[in-house]
């Protein structure tokens, strides 16, 4: 039923990006209004492009093994559900990128301390890597890094809350995570102060200028 | 907009020479050119054209380089401070000033964070388009407790031209016929959620000295035909102005003053023209013209008018000013009085005030209300003033529901973390105190003996402090916002005073101030220098107090107003 309501959204939202084009064309003419609801082509340019395979190899900042474990803590953070999760939008790629072009040697230090550090207690703990630990081991080795229990400090758990910060921004900055799995208004005509929350069902994606 | 509009050399007199294309340089090019007259805007950066040079407009996030984020490299080379503005991100970063190029620096003890916007359309382009009338309470302030000089006007003189500059502009808010906020010409509010409302009636019923009302904004809620005849349509609530608006939905100069100057035929704009300092012609007494210095290849030129109007910002008209000396003012033009560069004012925002907002679960809002609520200044005369310090504050306000961005360091894992993070969470309130800054001449800018630019313009050095009145004034905001949320039903109320150094509120105005005596002021009633009959300042530099309200609306109907009051000088051979 959610799928169905979703559907409806969508296209009532297409219908009316339509309609609105239209309209808009009227005013700044049609190659303006094509800029303004589909983006600035020269500025996607250098956008980090999400891959399939990002985790087969090094990445600018973390070793082909890091990526790997990133990868797996994305999916477990934010799963697939009825939208990609975190993994499947390729978010362990975004913040290899992110970090390394956007953040300091303290943050880039923290994320890579931590991934060691699960990695190490994965390997004391169940005799093998953190990749190869089966999905409920690895999810119990991360709810003890978050409490923080079972050899994981309070510093790990920060550590870690600097990465997962990384993961849920890079999701919900994500085509998927903004316009699926949120809803997204790239123009909404105007404001409205007072809406049944059931009529849009979750939380808006689209924001202001700054996410 | 014709192919003459842009020019380079010319040794041609024009009518008006207007230095500056923000919100000042553009109501001063409109007005002139509206009369008649041939006008020359100098502008120091380059040209931005509306819409066709709005380059992050329509970007959704994923599309964005760092999704909204900046290079770390690039922001600590050359946005060291330009960072610390809120509309600052990855999309709006074109729109500001370079700190590499643009060095300055502050006295042994200070801080001051200059944001600046050097491009055609200045800052008009990045306001936060908060628009709000000075009232009578705060022309007066200044003489009644002592503090700085009397303001050479009242309210009486502006309000026309308030309305004048309104009516163009386009102004939305709700009449609630306050003493100290009086009202503009308004196009409908936009809403309040349904919290908001809430919280405004329970607030209300409290007090009766404070009201919630909803901001008034520089923002098209139903244009009239007067906007529409310049190309602008209603806003469409996308909340992301800073990156140009090609609706023309909220006023900038690209998409206000400039079409109306233009259409005209008056008007010529000489881009990449960094203003070295005015010609001072000491046998007439008046101002020739400008020196320039182009802002890539670094050549001179000069630039010759009948009259200029100085609308560089509040502290780049003073340091072109503070740098044109001659025999008759060797301290910078027009300051034989010596306050030039003194008094320099911000508005304090160093109160924060939060809280819980119970209930209201089956509520949303939909789109992106550009502005938010306000609790005007309760303190607006010496009857109401504390006994622990002078002036007062206002509180910009606001709620919202929290999302990811709220939660993204939350604990949990899997689905039921994703389920969470979906959904719109605790409604929140904010409020952020605008306090009044007293004028004080210690607090002041002065050209450096030594360092200067790369276009050889002596750096500007800052000396400006918080005094004791400021901060016990927002220690003051602080329990006086608590008390207001807990009042109006709110939960986990918190509020803290922060620290942040002058400058970063972008209200800067004073430094060449009005006055009646010429013996301690500046500028007359009519932002004209006393020193120098053709020379005119209608930035913030000319403001005598700051008042708590935002200052680009009060910028706008000083220059209209000056405009006017030259055009007739003029006429009658007096300039």
């Amino acid at each position: 039923m959610n799928d169905q309501h979703d559907k409806n959204n969508l296209e009532l939202d297409n219908r009316s990006r339509r309609r609105f084009f239209g309209r808009l064309s009227a005013v700044v003419g049609s190659v303006a209004a094509a800029q303004l609801l589909g983006g600035n082509a020269i500025s996607n340019a250098l956008a980090y492009t999400p891959r399939p395979d990002s985790a087969n190899s090094d990445g600018k900042l973390f070793r082909q093994q890091e990526m790997q474990i990133l990868r797996d803590i994305c999916a477990q953070v934010i799963p697939q559900t009825a939208t990609p999760g975190a993994a499947e939008v390729d978010t362990h790629g975004f913040i290899d990128n992110q970090l390394f072009h956007c953040y300091g040697a303290t943050e880039q230090q923290q994320v890579k301390s931590i991934l060691s550090k699960i990695e190490r207690i994965s390997r004391q703990r169940y005799g093998q890597a953190f990749n190869d630990a089966d999905q409920a081991q690895q999810l119990t080795l991360l709810e003890e890094l978050e409490k923080p229990a079972g050899g994981f400090s309070q510093q790990d758990r920060a550590n870690f809350k600097v990465l997962k910060g990384q993961i849920v921004f890079g999701y919900y900055t994500s085509e998927v995570g903004a316009s699926e799995e949120l809803a997204y208004l790239a123009i909404p005509g105007d404001f409205k102060g007072s809406i049944p929350y059931k009529s849009v069902g979750k939380a808006w994606g689209s924001m202001r200028s700054y996410y | 907009m014709n192919d003459e509009l842009y020019i380079k050399e010319s040794s041609e007199i024009f009518d008006a020479i207007v230095v500056g294309s923000g919100v000042s340089g553009g109501w001063a090019a409109k007005e002139f050119c509206e009369k008649g007259f041939k006008t020359l805007m100098i502008e120091r950066g380059r040209v931005v054209e509306h819409r066709k040079d709005y380059t992050s407009e329509g970007v959704p996030p994923w599309h964005q380089t760092y999704r909204s984020r900046v290079e770390n490299l690039l922001l600590q080379r050359d946005y060291n401070i330009q960072q610390q503005c809120y509309a600052f991100s990855d999309a709006t970063k074109h729109f500001f000033a370079n700190d590499r190029e643009m060095p300055y620096s502050t006295a042994e003890g200070t801080e001051f964070s200059w944001i600046r916007a050097n491009q055609l359309g200045g800052k008009s382009l990045l306001w936060h388009r908060q628009s709000y009338r000075l009232s009578e309470h705060d022309f007066r302030a200044n003489g009644l407790d002592g503090h700085g000089t009397d303001w050479p006007i009242g309210y009486s003189d502006l309000a026309p031209w308030y309305s004048h500059v309104e009516k163009h502009a386009g102004i939305c808010g709700t009449p609630e016929n306050l003493p100290q906020l009086p009202d503009s010409e308004f196009l409908p509010p936009f809403e309040m959620s349904a919290p908001e409302k809430a919280i405004k009636a329970a607030i209300e019923n409290h007090y009766s000295d404070k009201q919630l009302i909803m901001g008034r904004m520089a923002h098209l809620t139903q244009p009239t035909e007067l906007h529409l005849s310049q190309g602008r349509v209603k806003c469409q609530a996308r909340n992301e102005c800073q990156k140009g608006c090609s609706f023309g939905a909220y006023f900038s100069t690209q998409s206000s003053t400039l079409p109306s100057a233009a259409k005209t035929g008056n008007l010529h704009i000489a881009p990449n023209s960094v203003v070295h300092s005015l010609i001072y012609d000491e046998k007439t007494g008046r101002v020739k013209g400008v020196r320039v210095i182009d802002n890539d290849d670094l050549s001179e030129r000069e630039y010759y008018g009948k009259v200029v109007f100085l609308c560089a910002s509040t502290l780049g008209s003073t340091q072109i000013m503070l740098n044109s000396t001659s025999k008759a003012f060797p301290q910078g033009i027009a300051n034989s009085s010596g306050v030039l560069g003194h008094y320099l004012m911000d508005h304090n925002y160093n109160a924060k005030v939060k809280g819980d907002i119970t209930g209201f679960e089956d509520e949303y809002y939909r789109g992106r209300r550009p502005g938010g609520l306000l609790i005007p200044n309760f303190r607006y005369k010496p009857s109401r003033y504390s006994d622990k310090y002078q002036r007062g504050f206002s509180f910009s306000c606001g709620a919202y529901r929290e999302t990811w961005k709220d939660q993204k360091e939350g604990d949990g894992f899997g689905s039921k973390f994703k389920e969470t993070l979906s959904q719109a969470g605790q409604w929140k309130f904010n409020m952020d105190a605008q306090g009044e800054m007293l004028p004080r001449f210690e607090n002041h800018m002065a050209l450096h003996p030594t360092l200067k630019d790369k276009w050889g313009i002596p750096q500007v050095e800052f000396n400006v402090r918080w005094s004791d009145n400021e901060k016990l004034m927002m220690e003051d905001a602080v329990e006086i916002g608590k008390e207001i949320l807990i009042n109006a039903g709110l939960e986990n109320v918190t509020g803290e005073a922060t620290e942040r150094p002058p400058g970063i509120a972008i209200h800067e105005v004073g430094t060449a101030r009005m006055g009646r005596d010429p013996k301690d002021s500046i500028l007359n009633g009519f932002n004209q220098c006393h020193d120098v009959a053709n020379l005119f300042v209608t930035d913030g530099s000319c403001f005598s107090s700051s008042a708590t309200q935002n200052p680009s609306l009060t910028f706008m109907a000083l220059t209209a107003r000056a405009v006017d009051y030259a055009a007739k000088e003029i006429k009658n051979g007096r300039i």
